[in-house]
């Protein structure tokens, strides 16, 4: 088997914040998770004004060999998931391409102390010296993070797993390859429930695939898919059990002033989120993000154009693999801004009300604690100002494809290749 | 003219892809190898349906007449060295348009742009410099010449069927590209004949 370098095996493969946004989870391409949480702030260091420090890390999966197929099975974390909080743990799911996993994490900061058979390393008491009985009592212990799998969910894909995502009744979540999604109960393993199978009877028919899926945040019956054709299918549960019917359909007719060999591949959707109000869902192609309202299935009602610029390089583009990427995108807590990843570490975001965009960089120098991120701006030629960056010598090797935004503050998590930056909007909160 | 260069060029681009998603590690990604098959389909049309002459492949000096071609001809200049736009998407620009045999792939390839004017319509923003792109066409269309030999001879308008895997001779290639009709799929295996030799790229996996 092949293993990663140590600097591959760093790259971050997803980025999620937990309902409250109290902590943030990464994933990265070695198979680990590391947990931030955000500090409290406190009036006494006002420095630390709610930043975020390592909580915990552990390992989640490893590479494995499925000796039937010989191939390898990645140990990358494709997708994090937190579940609702229902007691002290916390819970989250993890998934590389084959197997979800659930992880509960404890915190424990006291310990027992005065055992009658045991000293304090643990070991056996000399049973001669115990004169009298005693009462072990708690004592505060520095705090312990204590990580542990709770559930494997495995061999429910045949094909690689590209999302998960919890219900809000809390009790089930799905898990979608390239051909199929599966409902699972988060209390059995041994078993999931087929909701989806778009596998043509003869593979050779194959014309489009599952590239990402989400529940609806409030109607447990309500999930979408999205298509690599561009399409998002809407699906309830309730009509039948296998929903390979949709609801409805929701696709653009494409414009013809505008194919090219490329066409279908920078028209499949690489994301799909649905806003905070479940009125509105976000979806990422190559080169746009699109709002589309579920009441209107023949359009988007917003289009944002990300990096047009890359429109006559889609060539070079396909040569160098990189129009493959695929980036996520992201809302705000209250859906008036939306925010996705391009390359050269930029990342976009779009005011909703406003009509205003915004390009920002994350690297080290414009990151300095307490920096306020300048905006930049790319020209394609024609007249440039000091700072452009003109789009050929953009880096294409740094992307940001995953990007999460905190549930309800102006913070935001971006994965620069192997690198997490988190901005926080302390002046106000509305884009300028 | 100019789509067909392009066509060809991402039919051998998306063929080396295609070969080289076989060893990547986690397997074969379903995904991206549709996305490739998709864009091979749609070069693959646009290079049957381009109605201009053939792309000789030996360089021969005196293309054959084709129907429906002007009674002038090939455009003037052919055989000569191409313009040096023509050339800097493609390796040895140096290189006369008759060479000794080289690799069986590289041949077609290098023997295509001896057509001026095409360069003129390349992508300016997509020649890599001369020196890098011998290189990277190297690896292309070493690449192109493993896929030939792993689909067979199904390449139909691209090389002549020979059992030797593709080498050319360059008197033999006068009709060429219109021995084999587009569509047609030469083979020597009974079992592909009835497959599209396109589609049998997500077959084979």
């Amino acid at each position: 088997m092949v293993s990663l370098s140590l600097w591959e095996a760093d790259i971050i493969s997803t980025v999620e914040f937990n309902h409250t946004g109290e902590l943030l989870a990464t994933g990265d391409k070695g198979g680990r998770v590391v947990i931030f949480q955000r500090e409290p702030e406190s009036k006494n260091a006002p420095h630390s004004q709610g930043e975020y420090d390592v909580y915990s890390t552990f390992q989640s999966h490893e590479p494995e060999f499925d000796y039937l197929k010989s191939l390898e099975i990645e140990e990358k974390i494709n997708k994090i998931k937190w579940l609702p909080q229902q007691n002290a743990a916390h819970s989250l799911l993890s998934t590389n391409d084959k197997t979800i996993k659930l992880w509960k994490i404890t915190e424990r900061d006291k310990r027992p102390e005065g055992y009658n058979l045991k000293d304090e390393e643990g070991k056996l008491k000399d049973l001669s010296t115990v004169t009298s009985l005693q009462v072990p009592v708690l004592k505060p212990m520095d705090l312990m993070v204590e990580v542990s799998p709770r559930r494997v969910f495995a061999n429910g894909h045949t094909y690689h797993i590209n999302s998960i995502s919890v219900n809000s009744d809390c009790e089930t979540y799905m898990s979608a390859d390239d051909l199929r999604i599966n409902l699972w109960h988060l209390a059995i393993t041994d078993r999931s429930f087929n909701i989806v199978d778009i596998k043509p009877a003869n593979m050779e028919d194959l014309t489009e695939v599952i590239t990402a899926s989400e529940f609806h945040p409030h109607h447990c019956n309500l999930f979408v898919y999205s298509s690599s054709k561009g399409s998002l299918r809407l699906c309830d549960m309730r009509a039948a059990a296998l929903c390979d019917k949709h609801s409805k359909l929701f696709e653009e007719p494409e414009d013809p002033s505008n194919r090219s060999f490329f066409s279908e591949i920078i028209s499949s959707v690489s994301d799909v989120k649905f806003s905070h109000s479940g009125r509105y869902m976000l979806t990422r192609d190559y080169l746009t993000v699109k709002v589309w309202d579920l009441n209107m299935e023949a359009r988007p009602i917003e289009t944002y154009q990300v990096h047009d610029y890359l429109r006559s390089k889609l060539c070079s583009l396909y040569e160098n693999d990189c129009i493959f990427d695929k980036f996520e995108c992201a809302w705000n807590g209250s859906d008036s801004v939306i925010m996705t990843g391009a390359y050269n570490n930029f990342f976009r975001m779009f005011d909703r009300n406003t009509k205003r965009d915004v390009t920002l960089e994350a690297s080290r120098e414009s990151s300095k604690p307490r920096a306020v991120l300048k905006p930049r701006r790319v020209c394609v030629g024609g007249k440039r100002r000091r700072d452009d960056i003109s789009v050929d010598s953009l880096d294409f090797t740094k992307k940001i494809l995953h990007t999460a935004w905190h549930p309800a503050e102006n913070i935001i998590a971006i994965a620069a290749t192997n690198n997490l930056y988190i901005f926080q909007d302390k002046v106000n909160s509305e884009m300028h | 003219m100019e789509f067909k260069l392009e066509a060809h060029r991402i039919v051998s681009i998306s063929l080396g892809k295609i070969y080289n998603s076989r060893g990547q590690r986690g397997g074969i990604k379903l995904h991206k190898n549709l996305l490739v098959s998709l864009v091979l389909r749609s070069a693959r049309q646009v290079y049957l349906s381009d109605p201009c002459p053939g792309l000789y492949l030996a360089g021969s000096p005196v293309p054959p007449p084709q129907p429906g071609e002007p009674a002038a001809g090939p455009p003037a200049g052919w055989g000569e060295p191409p313009p040096p736009a023509a050339r800097a998407a493609w390796p040895e620009p140096e290189t006369p348009p008759e060479r000794p045999a080289g690799p069986d792939a590289r041949r077609a390839v290098d023997a295509e742009p001896a057509a001026p004017g095409a360069g003129d319509t390349l992508q300016g923003g997509e020649e890599p410099a001369g020196g890098a792109a011998a290189e990277e066409e190297e690896m292309e269309t070493g690449n192109v010449a493993n896929l030939i030999s792993i689909f067979g001879s199904s390449f139909s308008g691209l090389l002549r069927k020979s059992p030797a895997g593709g080498r050319e001779e360059a008197e033999a290639e006068e009709s060429g590209p219109e021995a084999a009709e587009p569509g047609q799929i030469c083979c020597d295996q009974p079992v592909l004949r009835d497959i599209n030799p396109w589609s049998t790229a997500i077959v084979a996996f």
